[in-house]
């Protein structure tokens, strides 16, 4: 560890005041020693980093898969008064909602007579990899109601159910969208690009509920063990990432307009009142309205396959939910005892709100959201829920993913694709990628093993364990 | 002139080498395409570039974010950038073919950093440190 930076709990470590000159708070993040000891250096001066910005509340907060980003970390959260603090576009990075849905299926493993073939189907039926194309043929008008209704624009269009918005962070839209601050470039590149996946970390994978640590939880969220079900990872894609790249440009300038310091450039950022953080903020929740829908469409395709590959009924796969893990959110939390209406920066994390907080389904209003946790290829996914600690704590987040620990140069030097996958067939579990360097990229041991990380949020209590989720098949985009 | 890939965690980081700005400038372009499409890229499609910024760091972000949105949009790849800085005007032209998935495999590019950039100048010319946002 970093000398200067405290220990503050069994997890638990803070960055007094002073670390760095100019910080306003101190920062915090969860970790335990086996985690500690590959973290990087870079990720803590980036949390101390975010400590100086204007109106920062509390703490710059890393969750256990903390590491180094654009700026601001990865697993970093931070929330800004929205009188006197700021929003940043890399609080919350280039991939606008990158985030994560699940759901179930009434089959058992042993139903999936053939599962090579189910996975080709849903590997045909889901645009997937560099230069995909959607099958969907959206119109520009078709595009401005995607980035102002979300996942409602793609369930009316006929990608999917009524209840799938009831089960997905902020109904699938934000309502601050604002589509005339997304430039005609960002919308070129998402016309093509609806229900597609994309590439690098994205899937689309098939898992069987392995374990269930919660049966209460589980039962609401819908979890039954020894059941399928199909997780997907995906963003907004080239549209989030040209929003990001436009409005970077603009708020590199309003940083120097409004004589904000910065230790770093990367900090980039305008006062969350100002017209150029407005506009960054109506411009984000389209590209994140717009990801939404992408997950939603491609919910349908794959629903669409179990049904002509096993016969099922589309209504007899549920959503349990839909989380958001790079996203900026106006959201009200208790700090010091009163109520605050704060600008949240997620970026590599995951809402996790507790029982009775705003914006959860009825039925879960007792139980808490569900935090949906990818695993890396081959290895278990998590499902936990949302806490008061959370809410208390960490403005109601928690980790999203496991985290590389090997860069991609490296893994193709070490790894060949099909080495990977056949160790991984070895376990009993499908691998199909547009290529092997795709797969070799990948590889479970490029990332921290995910359950050292989960273990460390229900320890905390920012979110506890429900479910654990084995892979049966993945497409790597 | 040559560019390699410098270990990074998360992302892709690349180091290039060039006797000129122009070149350093075709190579960082170079090593864009190699990340999203791999080695096997042809020519015979061209498109042109023109662009300003206030300093040389925005440049190079600017150049390489704008020929990141020409690939995807016009489903081109391409095999190299003809490059001409003046002062911090940069004219360039693009030559690349029509994307192929059978035979361009690469990893999507989501933007490019500010993180860690830095151009140098030295004896033998000039060395940029870019990271690609993957």
């Amino acid at each position: 560890m970093p000398e200067g930076v405290i220990r503050a709990g069994p997890d638990e470590w803070e960055i007094p005041v002073g670390y760095v000159p100019g910080m306003r708070v101190p920062g915090k993040f969860f970790l335990s020693d086996a985690l500690a000891a590959i973290l990087e250096p870079g990720a803590v001066q980036q949390l101390a980093n975010v400590a100086t910005l204007p109106g920062i509340v509390r703490y710059s907060l890393g969750m256990p898969d903390l590491h180094w980003g654009y700026g601001f970390p990865i697993g970093g959260v931070a929330a800004f008064s929205l009188d006197e603090g700021v929003i940043s576009p890399g609080g919350v990075g280039f991939d606008i909602n990158c985030g994560v849905r699940l759901f179930m299926t009434p089959l058992v493993r042993s139903d999936i007579k053939k599962p090579r073939e189910l996975l080709d189907s849903l590997y045909h039926a889901v645009p997937t990899g560099v230069g995909a194309k959607s099958s969907a043929k959206l119109t520009p008008a078709a595009l401005s109601a995607m980035m102002e209704k979300g996942a409602r624009w793609a369930v009316a269009a006929g990608y999917g159910l009524e209840r799938d918005l009831v089960r997905c962070e902020e109904g699938g839209a934000m309502k601050q969208a604002d589509i005339r601050a997304v430039s005609a470039k960002a919308r070129a590149r998402g016309i093509p690009q609806g229900g597609t996946l994309g590439s690098g970390n994205h899937f689309l994978e098939l898992q069987e509920v392995s374990e269930i640590y919660d049966e209460a939880a589980a039962a609401a969220f819908g979890l039954v063990k020894g059941r399928v079900c199909c997780m997907i990872h995906c963003g907004s894609r080239g549209l989030g990432h040209q929003v990001c790249t436009d409005h970077l440009k603009v708020i590199e300038e309003a940083t120097k307009k409004y004589h904000i310091p910065l230790p770093d450039r990367q900090l980039a950022c305008a006062p969350a009142g100002s017209p150029e953080g407005t506009a960054y903020f109506g411009a984000m929740a389209a590209a994140a309205n717009y990801a939404w829908a992408n997950r939603q469409m491609i919910l349908h395709a794959a629903r669409r396959e179990f049904v002509r590959m096993s016969g099922i009924e589309y209504e007899s796969m549920p959503l349990v939910y839909d989380v958001a893990h790079n996203v900026a959110k106006i959201e009200e939390h208790t700090v010091e005892g009163h109520r605050a209406r704060l600008l949240v920066h997620r970026k590599g994390a995951t809402r996790s709100f507790g029982p009775g907080a705003p914006d959860l389904p009825g039925d879960l209003d007792a139980i808490g959201q569900p935090v949906i946790i990818p695993g890396s290829m081959g290895t278990s996914s998590y499902v936990l829920k949302g806490t008061a600690t959370a809410m208390e704590r960490t403005f109601g987040s928690t980790c999203h993913g496991s985290g590389r620990v090997m860069s991609r140069s490296q893994a193709k030097k070490k790894l060949s694709g099909k080495e990977v996958s056949d160790r991984l067939l070895s376990q009993g579990i499908i691998v199909r990628a547009p290529n092997e360097a795709a797969i070799a990229d990948e590889a479970p041991e490029v990332y921290k093993p995910s359950s050292e990380v989960v273990q460390v949020v229900h320890d905390a209590g920012l979110s506890t364990l429900v479910a654990r989720l084995s892979p049966i098949g993945v497409i790597k985009g | 002139m040559s560019y390699e890939e410098l270990s990074h965690t998360a992302d892709v980081k690349i180091r290039a080498r060039a006797p000129t700005l122009d070149a350093l400038f075709g190579e960082a372009f170079q090593a864009l395409m190699q990340v999203m499409y791999g080695e096997d890229r042809g020519g015979g499609t061209s498109r042109t570039l023109d662009i300003n910024a206030p300093d040389l760091e925005s440049l190079i972000c600017d150049f390489l974010s704008e020929a990141l949105y020409v690939s995807e949009v016009d489903g081109l790849v391409f095999r190299q950038a003809d490059v001409h800085l003046d002062g911090m005007q940069l004219y360039a032209i693009l030559d690349g073919e029509p994307f192929d998935p059978a035979r361009h495999k690469g990893t999507e590019v989501k933007g490019i950093s500010y993180s860690g950039m830095s151009i140098q100048r030295d004896a033998k010319g000039y060395m940029l440190d870019i990271l690609f946002d993957v």
